[in-house]
């Protein structure tokens, strides 16, 4: 049986800074509520393929789909790992905060 | 400590130009990232989650005040202000933006460092007793070693595509405190009949498929350690697989081929070759040498009113001396650790103002020397008696002073999930939490030498495999599972820890770690009978029916 469709986004991390952006209508964003969601798998095939289309343009290295709630309005990664991505920082104070 | 030749000083200049020319190809895009993959991380650039991360050699563990005062100012003119000590004696910063990495490698380059060889399928910085020059019962300074390792291994033509990562530590003490046995080969240095030389062990590790070293050479004179070095890297390098990289370590190739079939490979190709090319010339071993001397320490009276006044005035710092001093081979000093294990803190971590004022204490107190430790501690290796209530003062002002070296919350654990690409849990939340829970200290003291170790997934970089209890956090259907792991040790008495079952949630492993201490209280025969000692004496079964019973 097929895997049944999430919506998805699509992330990379930013050639230069290293953070994790999303791909969104203007492009890449730091923030995951700029990202644009795709509703169906065809949506989600050509939105990372115009994430790989920025790969060749050197803004982002390796996108990749990731499946995200839409259930408080945002986007919210389903993975643990792709949360704390989207925070842009770890779950504690660290570095001078601690 | 070592300083660079002009070999040393034009191979780090020119790799470090090579790379600032690869960077700047990769950002106008003619290079793409899988070109450039394998460029950056042959200089120690990896990309994790939320930013690129660099991690720089360490050489031994070895540091001068001048090169941790470089640290602190890399981490705060092109970090967020801190550092993380691994356990394998390096530093990473977790933030570095790649248009400056370059700058950063030169920064490095002026003290004397750089990051090569910190990643990738090649021979790694050899990692060493933390207590060198110190430890009254050391036959040699291991860093002498150490460091002929270091330039035999660096850019070694034949090796710098192994199959897999290679991973070298060299002790001179019998007693171990490099985790030697879990090394891909271990060193230690020897006596026999007068006679100086090492003693080789080959294949331990942690990873997926832990193991524990077995023994190659039980003597090899010193001027054969590079040859044989290479013909038992050479045999590992033709047979290496490279089609599957969990099986692409050397501890699965004498494990599959049996260590008396490898050691007979490895002596017949160290017979047949040219030892005299490959072994170091006595001229050179003798100037690296010159810079392991010993300092010359002028003995002390190993007691001193003051420090005994001050023990008496402050209980505080009683523990801390109890817990964080090592004595010292010179008589009248110790060697003192910096725990980077304050409670609530990452371990490992510490901010560019505690690296410069650690600095300044190791500049003003121990001979200008720091070690870090596989621990993830700092060592001031060099510090007179009567200073010790100095050098805690200095650290109590920068929250460093807590007194716990060795106890339960001077817990080792990799970045995690927090930071790393290929963790599968946190760790350092956990290892928060449970520092939390045993922070009174006079509970830690009670409690006495115990050792936990947190690995965010099978990689082990927390080394949990060899805790005393070990924490491994893995994914179950998205969602953190911890197994826990006993009885492991990573001295020269190496085991590896046992499962005590299925998995604990995230927020279960606090309880689950005061269980498992709470049961080795009510055992213990006496207060000093440690917990591993308890452990093997009365093995799993008390600890799985305390964790399981009501299950």
């Amino acid at each position: 049986m097929a895997k049944q469709f999430k919506p998805s986004i699509v992330t990379a991390n930013d050639l230069v800074e290293g953070t994790a952006v999303f791909l969104g209508s203007e492009g890449w964003s730091g923030d995951i509520s700029n990202a644009m969601i795709a509703l169906t798998p065809e949506q989600a095939e050509e939105f990372e393929a115009l994430g790989q289309r920025h790969v060749k343009n050197n803004e982002v290295v390796e996108p990749y789909l990731i499946s995200v709630s839409l259930d408080s309005g945002a986007p919210v990664p389903l993975l643990r790992r792709e949360q704390i991505r989207a925070a842009g920082a770890p779950t504690f104070a660290y570095g001078q905060a601690a | 400590m070592y300083r660079y030749d002009e070999f040393d000083h034009k191979f780090v200049a020119e790799r470090s130009a090579e790379f600032r020319d690869q960077v700047r190809r990769r950002l106008a895009g003619h290079l793409t990232e899988a070109e450039f993959k394998p460029l950056r991380l042959m200089n120690g650039l990896y990309l994790q989650l939320h930013a690129y991360m660099l991690r720089i050699a360490i050489p031994y563990g070895t540091l001068s005040s001048r090169q941790m005062r470089q640290l602190a100012m890399i981490a705060e003119k092109w970090d967020r202000g801190y550092g993380h000590f691994t356990t394998r004696q390096n530093i990473q910063f977790n933030w570095p933006k790649l248009k400056d990495v370059p700058d950063i490698i030169d920064a490095l380059a002026e003290v004397e460092m750089h990051a090569i060889q910190t990643s990738g399928n090649c021979i790694r910085n050899t990692t060493s007793d933390p207590y060198s020059a110190v430890a009254a019962e050391e036959i040699e300074d291991p860093r002498l070693t150490a460091e002929l390792i270091r330039q035999w291994s660096s850019l070694h033509p034949e090796f710098t595509f192994l199959g897999r990562k290679f991973k070298i530590a060299v002790t001179g003490s019998a007693e171990d405190r490099t985790a030697l046995k879990l090394h891909d080969i271990g060193i230690q240095i020897v006596e026999r009949s007068g006679e100086v030389g090492y003693r080789v062990l080959v294949g331990g590790g942690m990873g997926r498929t832990p193991m524990i070293a077995k023994e190659l050479r039980g003597f090899l004179p010193r001027e054969d350690l590079l040859p044989y070095l290479e013909a038992a890297l050479r045999v590992y390098n033709l047979h290496g697989r490279r089609d599957n990289k969990y099986k692409a370590r050397i501890k699965i190739l004498v494990h599959e081929l049996g260590i008396d079939t490898y050691r007979d490979q490895v002596e017949a190709e160290f017979a047949t070759m040219d030892r005299a090319a490959v072994s170091a010339p006595s001229e050179e071993v003798e100037r690296i040498r010159a810079y392991f001397m010993p300092p010359v320490l002028a003995e002390r009276p190993s007691v001193s009113p003051f420090i005994d006044q001050m023990k008496s005035a402050s209980p505080d710092f009683a523990r801390w001396l109890d817990r964080n001093t090592f004595a010292h081979k010179v008589q009248g000093y110790v060697a003192a650790t910096v725990s980077l294990k304050p409670i609530g803190g990452a371990p490992g971590d510490a901010t560019a103002e505690q690296m410069r004022a650690i600095a300044d204490i190791a500049e003003s107190f121990s001979r200008d020397e720091m070690r870090v430790t596989h621990e993830q501690n700092i060592v001031l290796p060099h510090v007179a008696i009567e200073d010790l209530y100095k050098v805690y003062s200095g650290l109590a002002a920068i929250g460093l002073d807590a007194p716990n070296k060795g106890l339960v919350t001077d817990i080792i654990a990799c970045p995690g999930l927090d930071y790393c690409a290929l963790a599968t849990a946190r760790s350092i939340p956990v290892a928060q939490r449970i520092a939390e829970r045993f922070a009174d200290t006079s509970r830690q003291a009670e409690i006495g030498p115990l050792q936990i170790k947190i690995s965010g997934c099978i990689n082990a970089c927390g080394h949990h495999h060899v805790g005393h209890i070990g924490i491994l956090g893995l994914d179950k259907a998205g969602v953190e599972s911890y197994q826990i792991t006993l009885g492991g040790d990573a001295t020269e008495s190496a085991a590896l820890g046992a499962r005590t079952g299925p998995g604990f949630g995230y927020d279960e492993v606090p309880q689950v770690i005061e269980t498992v201490i709470d049961t080795y209280l009510s055992l213990r025969e006496h207060p000093r009978e440690t917990f591993l000692q308890a452990f093997r004496r009365v093995g799993m079964e008390p600890f799985k029916d305390a964790l399981y019973a009501s299950a």
